[in-house]
């Protein structure tokens, strides 16, 4: 293996930011750390890419660094249409929708984008989708302030229906009747997934849409690919192949959910091209409300056969 | 014809280095507008180079004490290198036409699997045509032309690149 695909590691993006939990103050980070980090795992792919980044004394440059946050995610944004990712989540979404619909609930359905950096996906569905006929409300929340005020930007330049809130998703004062997020699951390593999804059994949650690499022994190689032609930044491209190196598989994602948030039934939908053996590049993490599971089924029609077993 | 097809050619290549340069560099949803100004960046792009080859050209024959040799020998070169160009473009047509096909899947599947790899081919068709094109030609001045028009076509998408990447540098910048 090499060394910069070993999935024990974090990915740089993980490390060059980090926020106070409470305060959600930024903490400044020391260049050192980092190196110290990457050298362990003899990755010299990252080190070169962590090396060449802007510090103060030995601290990171918050401005340089926020600038390079706001290209690496323009840049993530082209995956996200390149794998026409608003029209996969829509598909499934507004099953999701539909089905909490059939239950009689008619109040407004608030999806929630876990995560979101720049908000593609609730920008997407706020453009593509007509919410207010749907009666849903799209906020997107992320824990990192440059990446919300631009979220905030670009909805206010194209005038979308949609807000970004610089906020913990779990902090008990936002509610969420669908939860949503992509390429972030994978994020949460050890009990930290656990306590990820243990959190998403709150009152009125109704269930949740997880959205990330499938793991199989060519994505490294298809990811180091497509990074390679598509990305611009060292960041990127080591990040976007750590991420498909660092992928959950389906039964880990759907075990976990079993064990910490029992109350949802769990299941990944879209794992196989068109029913055969040729995985799809994204996977997702479907949970929901146990009495949801038929109308779910239902609503997908033609699509059902995309969606495994919820249990 | 062939001189025609290959400007017609030159033009797509630009137009869709202009695309291609732009990508990755404009995070709003709505971006028809951005690429149509991309598309026509890149195009002009293309004239300017096509222009450049053409101006050579007409020195090399105003020059020439064989123009008639000359010129049957640069068509015959120009018509070998759309033996290359010809099938790549179509290639790189059929795939942006699959697009057109209401599938995610296949959508996204011609973009990972045909369109990225024939983008990152580009500049060995581009050699390799060039090449092609020259190598049975029996004057120095075509060979000259032709290393002059190869360097063109892989100066433009690294000239398009740089002003690209320049501009949203800028424009970054000033969010942070």
């Amino acid at each position: 293996m090499f060394a910069a695909w070993n999935p024990a590691q974090p990915e740089i993006t993980d490390l060059i930011i980090e926020h106070d939990p409470g305060t959600l103050e930024r903490l400044p980070i020391q260049k050192q750390k980092l190196i110290e980090v990457f050298t362990q795992f003899r990755n010299r792919r990252a080190l070169r890419a962590v090396l060449a980044l802007p510090e103060k004394g030995g601290i990171l440059d918050n401005r340089e660094i926020d600038a390079l946050l706001l290209t690496v995610h323009w840049e993530m944004q082209r995956l996200a249409e390149e794998f026409y990712h608003g029209h996969r989540v829509w598909e499934l979404l507004r099953c999701v929708i539909a089905a909490i619909r059939a239950t009689g609930n008619r109040e407004t359905l608030r999806i929630v984008d876990v995560g979101c950096g720049i908000g593609y996906t609730p920008r997407w569905l706020a453009s593509n989708v007509p919410l207010a006929k749907h009666n849903i409300e799209v906020v997107g929340m992320d824990l990192n302030s440059t990446l919300i005020a631009e979220a905030n930007r670009l909805a206010a330049a194209e005038n979308l229906p949609c807000q970004f809130l610089h906020a913990d998703a779990f902090s008990g004062k936002h509610a969420s009747h669908i939860l949503l997020s992509t390429g972030v699951i994978h994020h949460f390593r050890g009990d930290a997934l656990a306590e990820f999804l243990q959190q998403h059994d709150r009152p009125g949650t109704q269930g949740f849409l997880h959205f990330d690499f499938q793991p199989w022994f060519l994505a490294p190689f298809g990811a180091l690919f497509f990074h390679q032609l598509r990305m611009r930044t060292a960041i990127a491209r080591h990040d976007g192949v750590l991420s498909a190196a660092r992928a959950y598989d389906g039964r880990t994602l759907t075990e976990a959910v079993r064990a910490s948030a029992p109350d949802f039934a769990a299941g990944i939908y879209g794992a196989k091209i068109w029913n055969t053996p040729a995985p799809r590049v994204f996977h997702t993490l479907v949970g929901m409300r146990r009495e949801l599971v038929p109308e779910l089924r239902s609503q997908l029609g033609r699509y059902a056969s995309r969606l495994e077993e919820l249990r | 014809m062939t001189l025609l097809l290959l400007y017609l050619l030159a033009l797509l290549d630009g137009l869709l280095c202009g695309l291609r340069t732009s990508m990755g560099r404009c995070a709003f949803i709505r971006k028809r507008s951005y690429y149509t100004r991309a598309a026509l960046r890149g195009m002009a792009g293309a004239q300017v180079a096509s222009m450049l080859a053409l101006g050579a050209l007409l020195l090399m024959r105003a020059f020439s004490s064989h123009r008639e040799v000359l010129r049957a020998d640069l068509e015959f070169a120009a018509g070998r290198m759309l033996w290359v160009f010809l099938p790549y473009a179509a290639l790189v047509l059929f795939n942006l036409a699959l697009r057109l096909v209401p599938s995610t899947d296949i959508r996204s599947a011609t973009s990972v699997f045909m369109l990225g790899p024939l983008t990152a081919i580009r500049p060995v068709v581009m050699i390799v045509g060039v090449l092609y094109g020259i190598f049975t030609s029996k004057l120095l001045e075509t060979r000259l032309l032709g290393g002059f028009v190869l360097a063109l076509m892989l100066f433009l998408e690294f000239a398009l690149n740089r002003r690209a990447a320049r501009a949203q540098a800028i424009q970054i910048h000033q969010l942070v």
